[in-house]
């Protein structure tokens, strides 16, 4: 590794090139404490906010979770499958919000409030 | 109180021998059960005394509870971090090399959580969605300790550009005005929570439950190194290098003018795991032979960097899966406008007087 320059060896980890280094900040322990610990605050805000746009916010909050354990993972294995499919989350958390939002903006038309339990008699 | 979990030698084949002992006490290794059990417990009472609820406010005591939850498990962590005899080699610690998480680690992770918990308790909705903000820009400043710069960038400009702006547009066409006598009220369901202390229970149970797993079963996850595999996307940017380093490595007289690095149907022979670095280079008449790269004639643009690499998974591997991202995008698009549309419905006498203002319709017709 010496046999690089310093240049040379920064690009390298920037880029999670052939030199697998140690993750910088800590083990993936860390990173995957910080992101179970995300998940289960936006499940704990998903059972008990009444409020339907918090809701849908707080589904946001467990896909980030989801994204920082991908990239975390991925960077332990060194590829680049982690970042990858971060974006297809993030494609996937647009899709969501602007379904959510448009139903949510349907409902508040319509009773004129944003409680989910209003809406609780529709059975499915 | 619960013990460690037991990991099975025999259901993880690979695990190396001399990991056996890791593996058995791995909770213990990486973090003391009794620290995290407790870290969890604390941290329900926390988030379950500063959900919203009527009458006094208790979410203060409950942010401050949660927050010494949190700080009693980082805690934990940094110590277990600590290198010591024996757990340098161990299992999960070989990632970490016996170095301490840095301070920014701490400081986004901290800052990530901390926001995270606010916007799931603060009654008013704008507010959660700044808080959300603050919980993007914190992981982002994570995924940027993970070197992931680009997914870093496109994080915060897709998130906190375009699907938060979304949902600020949303809460305030979707929220009743406030009445004249009390501009500050708060509707039902914002301001008090539903079930707090069981939702907080199951939560930090799921917690404490994911992370025994997390925290006991690594060790016996080895880091596949026959995946990391730098040379294809070099070789796939060849161009972005080869002209400069052919001229000069001819300019340092290492090859001779004839002499071209070989690139074999765009595929340059580059061999990066050998130290020091060597090109294949070939002469017109068809010999070959490796040279040396000197140190200082290593050319810009040598490594790809993050966003090419990335670019090339996303478009080399997974092309299939871009397709099919498109046209759920489009799917959304499309259901979006179809749900959120208004039915305005106009009288066919305020049609026809339009019409006659526009011109459309004779006069007198």
């Amino acid at each position: 590794m010496d046999l690089l320059g310093t240049d040379v060896l920064s690009t390298l980890t920037m880029a999670q090139g052939a030199f697998p280094e140690a993750m910088p900040g800590g083990t993936l322990a860390h990173y995957l404490f910080i992101s179970a610990g995300m998940f289960c605050l936006g499940l704990i805000g998903f059972m008990t906010r009444r409020n339907l746009i918090i809701m849908f916010l707080c589904t946001e909050l467990m896909f980030q979770a989801a994204g920082l354990a991908l990239i975390a993972f991925g960077r332990y294995h060194m590829n680049f499958d982690g970042q990858t499919f971060v974006i297809f989350v993030l494609t996937i958390a647009a899709a969501e919000a602007a379904m959510g939002l448009a139903l949510v903006v349907l409902l508040f038309r319509k009773r004129e409030s944003l409680s989910g339990e209003d809406w609780s008699e529709l059975k499915g | 109180m619960l013990g460690p979990p037991r990991v099975s030698d025999g259901t993880k084949p690979s695990c190396v021998a001399g990991k056996a002992g890791a593996s058995e006490g791995a909770l213990e290794a990486i973090i003391n059960p009794l620290l995290l059990y407790g870290g969890c417990a604390l941290g329900a009472v926390g988030v379950a005394f500063a959900l919203p609820k009527r009458g006094a406010s208790l979410a203060v005591i409950g942010g401050i509870i949660a927050a010494a939850a949190a700080g009693l498990v980082v805690m934990g962590l940094t110590f277990a971090a600590l290198p010591s005899e024996g757990l340098g080699e161990g299992g999960l610690l070989e990632g970490n090399f016996g170095a301490l998480p840095n301070i920014y680690f701490h400081v986004f992770g901290v800052l990530a959580l901390a926001s995270g918990l606010r916007m799931i308790t603060h009654p008013r909705p704008v507010y959660a969605a700044l808080y959300f903000i603050l919980t993007i820009v914190a992981s982002s400043g994570l995924y940027v300790l993970l070197s992931a710069e680009f997914m870093a960038f496109a994080l915060i400009i897709i998130y906190a550009g375009a699907i938060l702006i979304t949902y600020l547009f949303v809460i305030m066409l979707a929220t009743q005005a406030p009445s004249e006598e009390e501009p500050d009220r708060l509707s039902e369901y914002d301001a008090v929570a539903r079930e707090p202390v069981a939702a907080a229970a199951v939560g930090f149970v799921l917690l404490a439950v994911i992370t025994t797993l997390m925290f006991s079963g690594l060790p016996t996850l080895e880091r596949s190194r026959s995946e990391a595999s730098p040379e294809p996307a070099l070789e796939l940017f060849h161009g972005k290098w080869e002209p400069d380093l052919t001229e000069s490595l001819r300019a340092a007289e290492l090859i001779d003018i004839t002499e071209t690095i070989a690139i074999d149907s765009g595929l340059a022979e580059l061999d990066l795991s050998a130290a020091p670095v060597t090109v294949l280079v070939t002469s017109p008449v068809g010999d070959s032979r490796r040279v040396e790269i000197p140190m200082e004639l290593i050319p810009e643009g040598f490594v790809a960097t993050n966003v090419e690499r990335v670019g090339m998974n996303l478009l080399a591997e997974h092309p299939m899966t871009i397709e099919i991202a498109g046209v759920i995008l489009l799917m959304a698009m499309l259901g979006a406008t179809v749900l959120a549309r208004k039915q305005v419905d106009i009288e066919e006498a305020e049609k026809e007087r339009q019409a006659r203002r526009l011109g459309l319709l004779e006069e007198g017709a």
